[in-house]
């Protein structure tokens, strides 16, 4: 007698083991192992993979909404293996609903939700409700603005119910509004109440399907019978392998699973479901106005009462397809309505120029918001840390300050613009031009100054005979010596810069401002014109702290002059420093100084 | 449960029937009581625990949303005349245990009408996604997810929604516009506050 063989006969004398796996595996299959037979074992199988990885995400993840989203990221990008785990998670979730619709499919065909297995047929479809809840609570919790705003809709959806719709929608968002608790709410019911309720009526499906024996198609010899083990269990076995399989390959080919931007109520988001609620999603665009609970409400609550009533609908005997294509015609619109509504919800996006600009906002701010989380995320959350950072702050501030007079990048409408153009603005080329001709369109072509500085080596007409061009190694030494000031110490110069990588062009650059611009000019204070004109000061030029000084108030002296603001001078740039907070002042001017010298 | 346990002794029998029951039916009467101190101690058993919990989970269903409260925005003459703009109401919030100063609560839409601004919720009344301007200039407002579309003037135009854009009151104070921010019921044709 060999060792295992004793110890097998030491447990199973005090637990009975064998007895139960004896049962277990020796269940009588009536018409013999069936492919068709493997989509239970399959959501099984993927059940397992989303409790194993699950749990696994819970040792990383903080439900709040300052750290949801934070941790998620951190998961996602700086884990090791975070992004596999995730990834493994987010296609396990859509397996399950593909394999879920595969199931109902296969029952329905089979006929096996007729007498005595109709309370099994009930059981599954209260299955399909926790797996779709599953969905739903758990596409909130990145706390990012996909989740977010989806699932915005979905509780709204909720109060739309007459009568308890008010009620539910509190309940579901722990108030009337969303924030902290409907997320510590979402996650108490992904994590512990569904788990718990599938677990109880996945053991009853299994149980009372191991009292009623499988459903054998009308065709099949019902004198073969077949053990569930081995022919049938590996049949199951290669199913959940391949689920697993694919949602491996999907979670390695994707890397991982998306992560947009932090959840922002006061954003505007394109939002939209996951995918395989798209076509409930554009059910809601049919039914205007008081119609509107007919998408909402009463169709999926007509679906589900038609599947409930499914056994009852069919009550012949027998479970030949043919004499069932009746109770099951409504199936098989339903199945047919739900591809035709998915595919148009997709048609739809794919042809919306304006959707799909939106989602390329949203993307990119994804991105920046995904690179800068990567030096970590402050405690009070990604949102203070993207108002707080210059690439997502900077062109939100100039959008809502500056694009109505200026222009920069995507940001400003030409037609409307009445001040200068700011791409390059501090380059060398900007001041070339300059220098050729101040009122070129995108300079002071369109603004009060316009006429005011004459150009160095075009003569204004009527100009005294006296008068001479600079030359252009002088014109190259300025524009060295101005664009230098807006660098950086001890940074590398950006590509564009050209001629100021020569010291000697710097140096003279320098003295031909200092002693020839500031007839008009102030350079570093000093100046000419005994304060009377309005040319700017040319010290610190382009630098962040001279585009600060300008927009909080430009007329300082430290860039214009205190007349800059006179009541003559209307349509000058105005002063920021009233409505735009210190930090938000430095956040953008820093975003300014290196949007503006980008090459 | 069986049913060949053995009639309870009979000198047991009176004190486990404090009603007092005919002598014959003493057993079974008294199995029942049984059974009915079980199913109720059950009961009581999972009322204590289950009420408190219950009444705990439900406790938001009586919740008010944040009362109206007036937020200024921006300068009067940063609107251009009939040009709708979003702008972000900041203000304090108050989210369960959190208290947090000067954040963004969510935004609104301001046309300016000479001296007058009006202001609308950017939530869409459908289903709450956040309404943006329409493409083309005078072309009102648009939301992004279920193609409700709105005039200039904020009244519905196509589409789902079942109400038109909520208004919000505005006052100009000393430049600035301030609103009246408020939050409506979604998804139904009357305008309510949440």
């Amino acid at each position: 007698m060999s060792i295992l063989s004793r110890l097998g006969d030491f447990i199973d004398e005090r637990t009975g083991h064998r007895k139960l796996l004896a049962h277990a595996l020796e269940e009588p299959i009536r018409g013999g192992a069936r492919w068709a037979y493997v989509f239970g074992s399959a959501l099984l199988g993927s059940f397992l993979v989303q409790a194993v990885t699950g749990v696994a995400l819970m040792t990383s993840y903080a439900p709040s909404d300052k750290t949801a989203w934070a941790s998620v990221h951190y998961i996602t990008f700086t884990q090791s293996g975070g992004w596999l785990l995730r990834g493994l998670h987010h296609f396990g979730a859509q397996a399950m609903v593909i394999v879920l619709a595969g199931h109902l499919l296969q029952v329905a065909l089979f006929g096996a939700y007729k007498k005595p297995r109709e309370v099994n047929w009930w059981l599954g479809l209260g299955l399909l409700g926790l797996v779709l809840g599953f969905a739903l609570t758990g596409y909130l919790l990145p706390w990012d603005q996909k989740g977010y705003w989806a699932t915005r809709v979905a509780t709204n959806i909720a109060g739309t119910v007459p009568i308890v719709g008010d009620a539910t929608q509190k309940l579901m968002q722990g108030g009337a509004e969303y924030g902290s608790l409907t997320l510590t709410r979402f996650y108490a019911l992904h994590v512990a109440v569904l788990p718990a309720l599938l677990v109880l009526l996945m053991t009853a499906h299994v149980a009372l399907f191991r009292k009623h024996g499988v459903t054998p198609s009308a065709r099949a010899d019902l004198t073969r019978v077949e053990l569930f083990f081995p022919k049938q269990l590996l049949k199951d076995v290669v199913a959940v392998l391949a689920v697993v399989a694919v949602v491996f390959v999907m979670a390695v080919r994707e890397h991982g699973a998306p992560l947009d931007a932090p959840a922002d109520p006061s954003s505007d988001y394109p939002a939209r479901p996951e995918w395989y609620f798209l076509a409930l999603f554009q059910l809601l665009k049919y039914f205007h106005g008081p119609l509107e609970i007919v998408g909402t409400v009463v169709l999926p609550v007509v679906l589900g009462a038609y599947l409930f009533a499914l056994p009852l609908l069919d009550k012949k005997p027998g479970t030949a397809l043919r004499p069932r294509l009746g109770p099951l015609v409504p199936l098989a619109l339903i199945a047919a309505g739900a591809a035709g509504l998915t595919l148009q919800a997709q048609h739809q996006d794919a042809n919306d120029a304006g959707f799909q600009k939106e989602r390329v906002k949203a993307d990119e701010r994804a991105s920046v918001a995904n690179r800068i989380a990567l030096d970590g995320v402050p405690p009070d959350g990604p949102l203070a840390m993207m108002k707080r950072h210059p690439d997502l702050r900077g062109p939100e501030l100039f959008e809502k300050h500056c694009a109505s007079c200026h222009m920069l990048g995507v940001y400003g409408v030409d037609k409307d613009r009445t001040a200068p153009v700011l791409d390059g603005w501090g380059t060398e080329k900007w001041v070339l031009d300059m220098l050729h001709e101040p009122d070129g369109d995108t300079r002071f072509g369109r603004s009060i100054y316009k006429g005011e500085m004459p150009s160095v080596d075009t003569p204004l007409p009527g100009a005294p005979p006296t008068w001479k061009p600079m030359s252009t190694d002088d014109k190259n030494a300025v524009a060295a010596f101005l664009a230098s000031l807006g660098d950086k110490p001890g940074q590398p110069l950006p590509a564009n810069a050209v001629l100021r990588r020569d010291p000697a062009k710097v140096a003279l650059g320098k003295d031909i401002v200092a002693t020839r611009c500031t007839t008009c000019h102030l350079f570093e204070g000093k100046g000419d014109d005994s304060d009377q004109g309005l040319a700017p000061e040319l010290g610190g030029w382009g630098s962040v702290a001279w585009i600060r000084a300008q927009i909080a108030n430009p007329a300082t002296k430290a860039t214009y002059r205190e007349h800059a603001l006179d009541a003559d001078r209307k349509g000058h740039m105005p002063r920021f420093d009233a409505e735009l907070r210190p930090d938000d002042l430095d956040l953008l001017a820093t975003w300014l100084h290196t949007a503006t010298r980008r090459p | 449960m069986t049913t060949s346990d053995p009639p309870p002794p009979p000198t047991s029998a009176p004190q486990s029937s404090p009603e007092g029951e005919p002598e014959g039916s003493e057993p079974r009467t008294s199995r029942r009581t049984l059974t009915l101190a079980v199913v109720v101690g059950s009961c009581a058993i999972a009322a204590a625990t289950a009420i408190p919990a219950a009444a705990f989970v439900a406790a938001p269903i009586g919740s008010k949303g944040a009362a109206g409260r007036w937020v200024r925005t921006l300068r009067l003459d940063q609107l251009v005349e009939g040009e709708p703009k979003r702008v972000a109401i900041v203000d304090d919030r108050r989210d369960a245990w959190t208290i947090e100063r000067g954040v963004e609560l969510g935004s609104v839409w301001l046309v300016k009408h000479g001296e007058k601004v009006t202001a609308f919720s950017s939530v869409c009344p459908h289903l709450g996604c956040s309404v943006n301007v329409a493409r083309g200039a005078g072309a009102g407002f648009a939301c992004p997810c279920h193609t409700s579309a709105f005039e200039p003037d904020g009244k519905r135009k196509s589409g789902p929604a079942p109400r038109d854009l909520d208004s919000l009151a505005t006052r100009i104070e000393e430049g600035f516009v301030a609103v009246d921010f408020r939050r409506f019921r979604i998804g139904i044709a009357e305008k309510v506050e949440a």
